[in-house]
């Protein structure tokens, strides 16, 4: 499968592809890493763009411009939180106004499948549609809907995407469950953290995808995903995926870890690489796009802007890559329950 | 590459925790749609539910789980029905870890059932409650990861109240694209504010007992529950009883309203033609329709204009949720449990609460039940909000 086409709102200046690489990146602080936004000018008409949460406006910012350019078969979306903001704005009116009579705007547009049933209906699609609400592997899980329907000849050419937003009342419940960091750390010393939690990011990330190579960007050879694994159950998930498409450990070039300042989840990824891809160089991405749900889409992103000849954004890079980047393995995981892989590829090569 | 077959049922709905018990009451035409009185919600004196007739605390202990802190009534149910199936497919440990196995289900309100606890951890509280990692969508599907053992690819799916169609959908095409040997798919709701208070906005409920494609019809009955299949290579269920196949699935979108259908059907006949293409079979083949029939005005006008243009004459069909309320995520996988029960035992159960055809249509639900039937092929429809429209089509083995 390949990556024809792709746009993307983050934390860092990333939706004209540009400026991240050319003015370097945003150095963030805090555990709130919030979506540098564009002014959605000509890309989503004002009346609408009022009504929109959080989720829906980033989700539709990153997506319309794509499915403006290229005709899909059908819109797949990975959010866990969907419009949480809107969710959690219903649901305290159902405790301020004891279930009174309300308005069903927020209870609607607080769902995730909220953002490919608009999608579709902004882009005139009656293609195929789903959403994957699952969590850290959310992705992942659109990757394998869209393979399979290219696979089942159902479909050509698909948009692929995730979306999380940082919504007050999710960040609380994350806080107080422990997964976000309550000391102040500034993004360039994420990783040297002592600290539990991780740092919060949100965006929308995009993409068309193909079944064949013409004009990609990238390709995206293949993905997996496990829950709760042991080391020995990483190690076989790995082997097993790269076997499957003829390759070994020794074809990866560089592992794109999902580091996210979390001192308890962190050293997995370290000792991953340590066991089978000791020569790999290593990269991270949540320092400059902080963790989300949805963090390997961004990954994804930011991988194949590199396998298309942009250079590493120095902050990300944990150590050289011996070899030229041309196949990169992502692996990350979400509060060490969820661990998922996408391994891509370079088209020159 | 083989059939993928169903060799594991399970469902835990208002009309009882288990099969045998559902089974029964569709049998006898006797509704679980009633007084809730589980449900913390003012509304249970102004609209009916299809509750499960079971507190959290018999679900518990119905569980058998020893330590049970934490788990959210939407976790409870989903493990119910989830047990019952693997039990049923007569799964070993073995089988639930093999990396080959995949576990896909789908849930609308999730953790959002503890609706006190929600919002005290998201305002309130300085300490967590016990359902602090419960809440968002995903969150059940890795409960049952971590009690089950499950090593192989997961998913949660939400399209609102075609959820758990695609979860199966889903299943059937990564066992045919050798991504899995087997799969335990299905879905889960339950009954929480959050839901019903949304419903009650859209002002889609009756206040009085659903009346599925009836021309006096006042909008639908809000249920819960959960119900798991398990799919596996016909290769691999050699022996075992299977109760039919997943011949045909079709998804599409209506791209016409958030929350309403489109005048022309476009959506629902998308995916029935979806399904019957995938299935490669032609309309004139189906015997039998588990209609969506959410009973509201909207819903059973779209989906009949869909089904005559398609059908002409539309082969009998019933909506099972006159027994179930509608049960959103759960629905889909509900209603592909009922229709393999009608392949397996050759019987149309009936649609309750119909008097009169809608004007435009003149035609009837069947309405009595009816056993000696032979079905071949039964269709299976869920439609959802966001124009997120599915079709399965099951199959007799």
């Amino acid at each position: 499968m390949y990556i024809r086409d792709l746009r993307c709102i983050s934390p860092q200046r990333t939706f004209d592809g540009e400026g991240l690489f050319a003015e370097g990146p945003i150095v963030h602080s805090g555990s709130q890493y919030w979506a540098e936004e564009p002014s959605y000018a000509g890309v989503i008409p004002n009346g609408l763009l009022r009504r929109m949460g959080k989720s829906v406006r980033l989700a539709t910012g990153a997506a319309m411009p794509l499915l403006t350019e290229h005709a899909v078969d059908g819109i797949i979306i990975g959010s866990t939180d969907g419009g949480m903001e809107d969710c959690h704005r219903f649901l305290n009116q159902i405790i301020e106004y004891n279930e009174g009579t309300l308005t069903p705007t927020t209870f609607v547009q607080g769902s995730p499948s909220a953002v490919a049933g608009g999608l579709a209906l902004m882009a005139k699609n009656p293609g195929y549609n789903n959403t994957h609400a699952n969590k850290g592997i959310s992705f992942e899980n659109g990757l394998m809907d869209a393979w399979l329907l290219m696979r089942e000849g159902a479909a050509k050419r698909m948009m692929v995407g995730c979306v999380e937003e940082i919504s007050p009342a999710q960040f609380r419940i994350e806080t107080l469950a422990g997964f976000i960091k309550k000391d102040e750390v500034r993004a360039d010393g994420l990783y040297l953290s002592k600290t539990p939690g991780a740092v919060n990011g949100e965006g929308a990330a995009m993409f068309v995808v193909q079944d064949v190579p013409e004009d990609a960007v990238a390709e995206i050879v293949d993905f997996d995903v496990i829950s709760f694994p042991t080391m020995g159950d990483l190690l076989a998930k790995a082997t097993q995926l790269l076997k499957r498409n003829g390759l070994a450990y020794s074809d990866v070039d560089g592992v794109m870890m999902g580091l996210s300042g979390d001192a308890g989840s962190d050293p997995v990824y370290h000792s991953f690489a340590d066991a089978v891809l000791p020569g790999a160089g290593r990269l991270s991405f949540k320092n400059i796009f902080g963790e989300s749900p949805s963090a390997s889409a961004f990954a994804t992103w930011y991988v194949a802007q590199l396998l298309s000849g942009r250079e590493p954004v120095p902050m990300t890079v944990l150590r050289q890559a011996v070899k030229p980047l041309r196949t990169i393995l992502i692996h990350n995981h979400y509060q060490g329950k969820q661990h998922g892989f996408v391994l891509m590829r370079g088209m020159g090569n | 590459m083989g059939r993928v077959v169903v060799t594991g049922l399970g469902v835990v709905s208002a009309l009882g925790n288990g099969v045998a018990d559902n089974l029964h009451n569709l049998r006898a035409g006797r509704t679980g749609i009633g007084k809730a009185i589980h449900l913390d919600s003012s509304f249970t004196e102004r609209f009916l539910f299809g509750e499960v007739h079971l507190s959290n605390a018999e679900l518990r202990t119905a569980t058998g789980l020893r330590d049970t802190r934490g788990l959210t009534r939407t976790e409870l149910l989903a493990i119910s029905a989830f047990n019952e199936a693997v039990g049923d497919a007569a799964f070993t440990k073995e089988d639930l870890s093999d990396f080959d196995t995949a576990l896909v289900s789908a849930t609308t309100v999730g953790g959002m059932v503890e609706t006190e606890a929600i919002h005290g951890d998201a305002n309130t509280h300085t300490e967590p409650s016990e359902f602090v990692n419960c809440y968002r969508s995903g969150a059940h599907t890795l409960e049952l990861a971590r009690m089950f053992g499950i090593r192989g690819y997961t998913d949660t799916i939400n399209t609102a109240c075609s959820s758990s169609a695609n979860a199966i959908m889903l299943g059937a095409r990564l066992i045919r694209a050798g991504r899995a040997r087997r799969a335990i798919v299905g879905g889960v709701d339950s009954l929480s504010r959050y839901t019903v208070n949304g419903f009650n906005a859209l002002q889609i409920f009756s206040d009085e007992m659903i009346r599925p494609f009836d021309e006096h019809r006042k909008g639908l009955n809000l249920g819960e529950g959960a119900a798991y299949l398990v799919l596996e290579r016909e290769e691999d269920a050699e022996g075992k009883r299977t109760y039919g196949e997943v011949r045909g699935y079709g998804n599409a979108n209506d791209a016409y309203h958030p929350s309403s259908m489109s005048p022309d059907a476009v959506g629902v006949r998308g995916a029935i033609s979806g399904a019957l293409q995938t299935a490669g079979l032609a309309p004139s083949d189906i015997d039998h329709i588990n209609a969506h029939g959410t009973g509201t005005q909207n819903n059973d006008y779209t989906e009949l204009l869909g089904l005559s243009r398609i059908f002409g004459q539309v082969p009998p069909f019933v909506s099972t949720k006159s027994f179930t309320g509608h049960t959103l995520a759960a629905a889909g996988a509900m209603e592909a449990v009922f229709s393999l029960l009608s392949i397996a035992h050759g019987e149309i159960y009936p649609s309750l609460n119909f008097a009169t055809p809608i004007a435009d249509f003149g035609i009837a639900p069947q309405t009595v039940y009816r056993s000696g039937a032979e079905l071949r092929h039964v269709l299976s429809n869920s439609f959802g909000f966001g124009g997120n429209c599915s079709s399965l089509i099951f199959s007799k083995v």
